[in-house]
């Protein structure tokens, strides 16, 4: 038996061209459609890297454009449906999707004085009703896109802010770790997107970590469906638990990492399903510090993110974080004690910090004793963030005379 | 013919990934819309894959392999870069799935 793989497989052109001479109309339907998308994509290509960097999105100031797809699948075939200074659509999920595109870029801008998703006011468009029962919504590199589901297991995927703020920080990250997309640093990547998604919905409903749900993707099942969300931060693997597709296998700490191929089987070495470890850390973090997440936990993480690379792995994130917590808020703070904490909560202990500190902190941020209580942990802690901050300060020098040599 | 679909990816990959692949044996179709469906699948085999952006972000990938008469043809193409061919039948699949 033979077997035909049709992955990465380009045909040549004098091939092409003997196909639009077949007898077969489907195939020669083929023939040309291909070409045709070939040139496009040449087109797109060369046009995109004639704007390259910054300088091309520098004009958009955040602006929203929202396509309607018709469900179809090609959006160069889409029409505009609602722009920033025109009228609200007639179609729903148009507007609900302009509004989160809004809500999310205004989040960024409020909270974390960013401008747009690029940080230079990179324009915003998103692409309502995509393909026929279509149960997803995806970043594509540049712009957000949406289905309608099925009706059946998904509803209509702009019916989510947080699953729209998801999306568009996949952009963010890309444009400040660049957070790879595999294994570690992609269960990073889509832990950020959950973290900042859930920060969205948190702020524009001005809840407290109390008063949050902590979960992703709420509104997206169908009331048929038993399950409460997508993922769930504050109880990873135990978002559902239902016949049709059984229990979360979301993992809530590093002694039940899962390990899957780094293929698109195996979805990409386990992304959405590690981002749990990290997940459950901010969620122990936000509660640890309490208040409003995106004024205590949101800051050290969207920090953190900043501070990081393509490469960035849990063990290097959680050291950040205290690094980060310990420059916003004090070295030996109760905000970095609770990040301390958080991160020994999913069995990642900070690098540098003794087994017994943050063991002391953990029982303190699990509600015993409460985070005001200063004692000689704290005073460890301080000692050992101090030593963190003059490493870094070391680091930079070292860096310095590098660049001087 | 046979013709499996199987999914992965998306936003809700920890649930594609439980799903099994679909499997849709052509005998069990009219005459017209399995020659229709071969037509489909000998289009999709001759469009060449489109180049896939590695900076989307929770598309869908779709493997559909088409057995028929000892003959196996792998076509995997994904949500962010799809070319009209794969599309057409991946739609029409996908259609004749939901009927079963």
């Amino acid at each position: 038996m033979s077997k035909t793989s049709r992955l990465n497989c380009i045909i040549p052109p004098h091939l092409l061209k003997r196909l639009l001479e077949s007898q077969d109309s489907d195939v020669r339907q083929a023939a040309l459609d291909t070409m045709l998308t070939t040139a496009r994509l040449r087109g797109e290509r060369a046009v995109r890297a004639s704007f390259a960097g910054p300088a091309a999105t520098a004009t958009g100031n955040g602006r929203r454009t929202v396509f309607d797809c018709d469900q179809g699948s090609f959006l160069a075939s889409a029409v505009m449906a609602r722009s920033e200074d025109g009228p609200e659509s007639a179609d729903e999920s148009a507007n609900r999707a302009f509004g989160g595109l809004g809500l999310t870029r205004d989040f960024y801008k409020e909270v974390f004085q960013r401008d747009s998703i690029d940080g230079h006011g990179m324009r915003l468009d998103g692409y309502v009703h995509f393909s026929v029962k279509f149960n997803n919504a995806f970043w594509d590199g540049r712009q957000m896109v949406f289905g309608d589901g099925d009706g059946k297991m998904l509803g209509d995927l702009t019916r989510s802010l947080d699953v729209i703020a998801h999306e568009l920080t996949h952009g963010v990250t890309e444009h400040t770790a660049g957070l790879v997309y595999h294994n570690q640093s992609g269960a990073l990547n889509e832990s950020m997107s959950d973290v900042f998604g859930s920060l969205v919905k948190q702020w524009s409903l001005k809840q407290s970590v109390d008063e949050a749900d902590w979960l992703i993707g709420a509104d997206v099942w169908t009331p048929g469906i038993d399950a409460d969300a997508l993922r769930s931060m504050k109880a990873p693997g135990h978002a559902y638990d239902n016949a049709l597709f059984g229990k979360d296998p979301q993992p809530d700490r590093m002694s039940k990492f899962i390990h899957l191929p780094d293929t698109e089987e195996g979805d990409s070495g386990g992304v959405h399903f590690n981002s749990g470890i990290p997940n459950k850390a901010f969620f122990l973090a936000a509660v640890g510090i309490g208040g409003f997440a995106w004024e205590g936990a949101g800051p050290i993480w969207y920090e953190s993110l900043k501070a990081s690379s393509s490469e960035t792995q849990f063990q290097d994130f959680a050291d950040t974080t205290f690094q980060k917590a310990g420059e916003l808020f004090g070295v030996g703070s109760a905000e970095q004690s609770a990040v301390l904490a958080a991160w020994q909560g999913v069995e990642i202990p900070i690098s540098g910090v003794p087994a017994g500190v943050a063991r002391g902190r953990s029982r303190t941020v699990d509600g015993n004793g409460g985070l005001s209580r200063q004692d000689g942990v704290a005073a460890l802690t301080r000692q050992v963030g101090e030593l963190s901050a003059q490493m870094t300060r070391l680091a930079k020098d070292v860096a310095a005379l590098k660049g001087t040599g | 013919m046979k013709v499996t679909l199987a999914t992965h990816g998306g936003l809700a990959a920890t649930v594609n990934l439980r799903l099994p692949p679909k499997v849709l044996d052509t005998d069990t179709l009219a005459e017209n819309a399995a020659s229709e469906l071969a037509r489909l699948v000998a289009a999709a085999v001759v469009s060449p894959v489109a180049d896939q952006p590695s900076r989307a972000r929770d598309a869908m990938s779709y493997t559909i392999t088409v057995e028929d008469g000892g003959r196996s043809t792998v076509l995997k193409q994904s949500d962010a870069a799809m070319t009209p061919a794969f599309a057409a039948l991946l739609a029409r699949l996908q259609e004749y799935l939901e009927q079963q």
